[in-house]
């Protein structure tokens, strides 16, 4: 050790040291201190207290926010669940208190018994649930008698419930517990496990608006158990109300459409989408299967899940938003749109069509054998030639045409508010080269532009590229939520999101042909007619893999898994249209026959409603209207008298 | 050459082993009962922490036997080291209990930060050694120990063990009241302190601690989230009252009112069980022990042990002034754990190998 490094040890004992010392007897003096205000002086009381009694923190759930219906008609709201819990630590003579529990609930008591199971440790303290949802009436017999029955708790928490059961399942989502991997992530702090949030649709986007805020209480209970005193309380803050774009009505008429035609017959399957194009507005959305939400509102039991999970219908998937279908034949309005603003042709140019088309030294049929003559853009619209598109897409390549139908929305995501959205499939030679390193075929383009091949599409875009042509040229952006209006605007902002690259006369030409699929005779799509409007629409049949086997057979005698899938896509009035439909019928065959009848009742439903609060304005009557509610800045009258089944305050009140 | 010779035997610190041992053997009673609560029998959080003493132990008996003057030259390559190992966990170990800490090895669960905190004091010990603190006197000075300390504590902000890495800055800074600079010159340290400080809660913390925070300054804005602790301690505490409700006999404690009681509360289960008596008691052996270790750095012949003697104090006294101060409800509760007597086992082998150290600087005083 040399001298300058030796100094260094008697730099550090000088004062400053001295100064560390008194820093630490300080703080520690401070601490000393601290300890005798808590123990000594605020003590005394609490120590006495807790000699007999200790204090917990209970939890208040807070109910979450109704969500209603555009007309303010509540479709899912929250109310009192009461459940019967078991405290073990405090439970006395078991074997009795579960024959008099068996005899209230009318159970089997050894079931109840096993439900307990054996807890131990600490476990003992935690209260253990044996039955959930109970009825008013049992929960009335167990309180009466609960003094004899030392360790039975009853406690009430807000529940969510479904008012229309599956009508609207994918659309709301499920609520359930929040899981260990949501936990980490920032958006979910603030939350603790136990937590019931939502999980997957409307109910997971709208979690911060429908979530409300948890109270607490403090309370003091007694060696029982029993709470003898509450210290304080933070009431819970329920969650806000959303008011949706959905129309209960509409929804209803579209979900009679897929109901069977006779009671033996299975349910249809499919979706539909109706939009309004002016807005943007959703105003059903409907993917069938269904399945009770209900059933995930208490937490969804084993076997449930597992039927839904393993169910080959699949009816967890929102086929409306995330179904990916081939567009079939209703791809011919947008291959038209594109080949009249391209020049490839013209509103009278005329294609002859002898009911096959060359290309590349193979045959591509026509649809009907016999061939449709010479047919211009209109007459091919309407009889849907599949010839005249062969034309148009080898005339515009497929380049061409994928360009107008991204333009018109398709191949991404519409960008509605809902996580599970599928974005399809628009196929063009780049993506062909990235996705599989071939190069495109020309002859691949031939059944492109029928909406065969690669393509892929959901129910909704279909409505969203419908509603372009519907409403000259905007493309929308559906919307679910209705949007909060400043004070003294009643009108709705459209929520579009650009423009599709086609000129207003073009897409006339366009509505023309599809006006006369629904309205001329030898039309394909007849049974979209609705009495007092006229209806444009396109019926496209979705083919099946594998169907060669059938061709020419009776499409009845086809097994059903096998059959086609079945599209109509519609909207009325023709001009200024207001209603956009769009349905799929999966294995439903041909689109005039299965899929239009399902829009022809939404559209009829639509226009009987419409013509109803006309009636009534006419009538001079005072009647709630919608329109007139919204005039005067305040929620829509509710015409069924649908209210949120209890106020917040009875949904935390304590039995 | 272990050192081992008699005359250092003769000169063991026997008074700061005692202190130690009592405070090792009153937060393992303390555990068993924190952990006890509502078990059958022994806890499996027990059972590591024994582990633990036992592996810390070997840690206190190295950190002894080989001289310290021969620590010196190794000062660097373990604070490397450390660092390096603290560095790893950020590729190598998955994010648990919301942050990046855990190097884990089977059964063994390693958090590097606390040997980066020990590889800290070691290395500014060697820095002021060569350079003697007296002797800074201009702000640039301070360049070096700056960067000693930097790089630790930037590697534990970015596992966002945000608790850890603000002991090890103070632990560092502790090291700055020793440098001879002019008044100026600390304008410009606290300055760019509080920037740090500043910066830390503006951007390091999460949204959690940051609700923490608030939390403290206004209590009962939450009474279910992180206030629930410090209220529920706070009731524990106060029912204690005298002379406590006895071993195994605190109800709050025995119920499990409080999540975190045997990491971050454990103070507030002593408090409930052995009361105010109980409670003075380990607060004045904490105060024994550390005012001990700066009587063994003001011995200290040469400047590394007085370093040394200094670094470990510190590394004692500001985890135990927090966590006191945030089971008291005299801070926010931030999430630092009391040193010797939280469940943790890292912790107790950084802590009882900084032990070693100053029993190590204490019994070697005299051989010059």
């Amino acid at each position: 050790m040399n001298d300058r490094l030796a100094a260094a040890g008697e730099g550090v004992g000088g004062p400053r040291l001295w100064l560390a010392a008194a820093a630490i007897g300080a703080v520690f003096g401070v601490f000393a201190l601290r300890l005798f205000q808590l123990q000594i002086v605020e003590g005394a009381l609490l120590s006495e207290q807790s000699e007999r009694n200790s204090i917990r923190t209970l939890r208040l759930e807070a109910p979450r926010g109704d969500i209603l219906d555009r007309e303010g008609r509540v479709l899912a709201t929250t109310r009192p669940a009461f459940s019967l819990e078991v405290l073990p630590s405090e439970l006395r003579r078991p074997e009795r208190t579960f024959r008099a529990l068996g005899q209230l609930l009318d159970e089997d008591p050894e079931r109840l018994e096993a439900r307990l199971g054996h807890p131990r440790g600490r476990a003992r303290f935690q209260p253990v649930r044996l039955a959930s949802d109970l009825p008013f009436e049992e929960l009335a017999r167990v309180e009466t008698h609960r003094y004899a029955l030392p360790g039975v708790l009853t406690d009430v928490s807000p529940r969510r419930e479904y008012l229309d059961g599956d009508l609207f399942a994918h659309v709301l989502g499920t609520i359930g517990e929040i899981r260990a991997e949501q936990l980490e992530k920032p958006e979910y702090e603030g939350y603790s496990s136990g937590d019931v949030i939502g999980q997957s649709g409307l109910e997971a986007v709208l979690e911060t608006r429908l979530r409300g805020e948890d109270g607490g209480r403090n309370v003091v209970v007694d060696v029982a158990g029993r709470e003898v005193d509450l210290l304080d309380e933070v009431e819970p803050v329920a969650g806000s109300p959303v008011r949706l774009t959905l129309d209960l009505d509409l929804q209803r008429a579209a979900v009679e459409g897929f109901a069977p035609e006779r009671p033996e017959d299975p349910e249809k399957l499919g979706a539909l989408v109706a939009l309004d194009p002016r807005t943007g507005d959703v105003l059903a959305l409907v993917s069938r299967p269904s399945f009770d939400p209900n059933a995930f509102a208490g937490g969804v039991d084993t076997a449930t899940w597992r039927g839904l999970m393993h169910d080959e219908r699949k009816p967890l998937q929102d086929r409306a938003i995330a179904g990916q279908y081939p567009p079939g034949s209703t791809y011919k309005a947008i291959v038209a749109a594109a080949a009249l603003e391209e020049g490839v042709t013209s509103k009278v140019s005329r294609v002859f069509c002898p009911g096959s088309f060359w290309f590349g030294g193979r045959r591509y049929g026509c649809w009907r054998k016999e061939g449709h003559g010479s047919v211009d853009v209109h007459a091919a619209l309407v009889r849907s030639c599949d010839v005249y598109f062969y034309e148009m897409g080898t005339r515009l390549g497929i380049d061409r045409l994928a360009f107008y139908a991204k333009a018109f929305g398709l191949g991404h995501p519409t960008g509605i508010a809902l996580p599970e959205e599928k974005g399809g499939l628009v196929p063009s030679s780049e993506w062909k080269k990235r996705r599989f390193g071939v190069p495109w075929y020309p002859g691949e383009t031939v059944s492109a532009a029928i909406g065969q091949g690669y393509n892929l599409l959901t129910p909704l875009q279909l409505a969203v590229a419908y509603a372009a042509i519907a409403n000259g040229g905007h493309l929308v952006k559906p919307r679910l939520v209705m949007p909060d209006l400043p004070p003294g605007v009643t009108e709705e902002p459209a929520s579009f999101v650009s423009e599709v690259p086609v000129k207003p006369e073009n897409l006339a030409i366009v509505r023309s042909g599809l006006m006369g699929v629904v309205e001329e005779p030898g039309g394909t799509g007849a049974r979209g007619r609705v009495p007092g409007v006229q209806v444009a629409g396109k019926t496209g049949t979705a083919q099946v893999a594998g169907l060669q086997h059938f061709e020419g057979l009776d499409e009845s005698k086809i097994p059903i898994k096998f059959r086609d899938h079945a599209w109509f896509v519609a909207f009325a009035p023709v001009e200024n249209a207001e209603i956009v439909v769009a349905v799929l019928a999966e294995h439903g065959g041909h689109g005039g026959s299965a899929a239009a009848p399902i829009a022809q009742k939404v559209m009829a439903r639509y226009f009987e409603k419409k013509a109803e609060r006309e009636g009534l304005l006419q009538a001079g009557t005072q009647a709630p209207v919608p329109a007139a509610a919204a005039d005067e800045g305040t929620v829509p009258a509710r015409p069924e008298a649908r209210t949120a089944h209890l106020e917040s305050e009875a949904a935390h009140a304590r039995p | 050459m272990l050192g081992l010779d008699r005359r250092a035997w003769q000169h063991f610190d026997g008074v700061l082993f005692g202190l130690v041992l009592l405070l090792i053997a009153m937060g393992v009673a303390n555990l068993f009962s924190a952990t006890h609560a509502g078990t059958d029998g022994v806890a499996p959080e027990f059972q590591r922490q024994m582990v633990s003493i036992g592996l810390a132990a070997v840690g206190l008996s190295v950190a002894l036997l080989v001289d310290y003057r021969r620590l010196e030259r190794l000062a660097f390559p373990f604070y490397f080291l450390a660092c390096l190992l603290t560095l790893s966990t950020l590729v190598l170990a998955p994010v648990y209990k919301g942050n990046q800490s855990w190097l884990v090895f089977g059964p063994l669960r390693l958090q590097p930060s606390e040997l980066a905190k020990l590889g800290l004091v070691l290395a500014l010990s060697r820095y002021f050694q060569r350079h003697p603190p007296e002797q800074l006197h201009r702000l640039r000075d301070l360049w070096g120990p700056g960067l000693v300390i930097a790089l630790p504590v930037g590697i534990i902000v970015a596992q966002r063990d945000t608790g850890v890495a603000l002991l090890t800055l103070l632990v560092g800074a502790t090291y700055l009241l020793f440098v001879h600079i002019p008044w100026r010159a600390w304008a410009v340290v606290l300055a760019a302190g509080s920037a740090g400080f500043a910066g830390l809660v503006r951007f390091a913390l999460e949204p959690y601690q940051r609700s923490r925070i608030l939390d403290f300054l206004e209590p009962g804005r939450d009474p279910l989230a992180s206030g629930y602790q410090a209220i529920q301690s706070r009731i524990a505490i106060g029912s204690g009252g005298l002379l406590g409700k006895g071993f195994l006999e605190g109800t709050q404690t025995q119920l499990r009112f409080l999540p975190t009681q045997h990491t971050d509360f454990i103070f507030s289960v002593l408090a409930e069980e052995w009361g105010f008596i109980g409670s003075l008691l380990v607060l004045s052996l904490y105060l024994v022990l550390l005012l001990w270790g700066l009587l063994v750095a003001s011995r200290s012949k040469d400047g590394f042990g007085a370093m040394l003697a200094i670094g470990v104090v510190a590394m004692l006294f500001w985890p135990a002034a927090i966590n006191i101060a945030m089971v008291l409800g005299l801070a926010p509760v931030i999430g630092v754990a009391l040193p010797l007597f939280s469940y943790g086992g890292s912790a107790m082998i950084a802590n009882l190998i900084g032990v070693g150290l100053l029993l190590n600087v204490s019994m070697r005083r005299y051989l010059f």
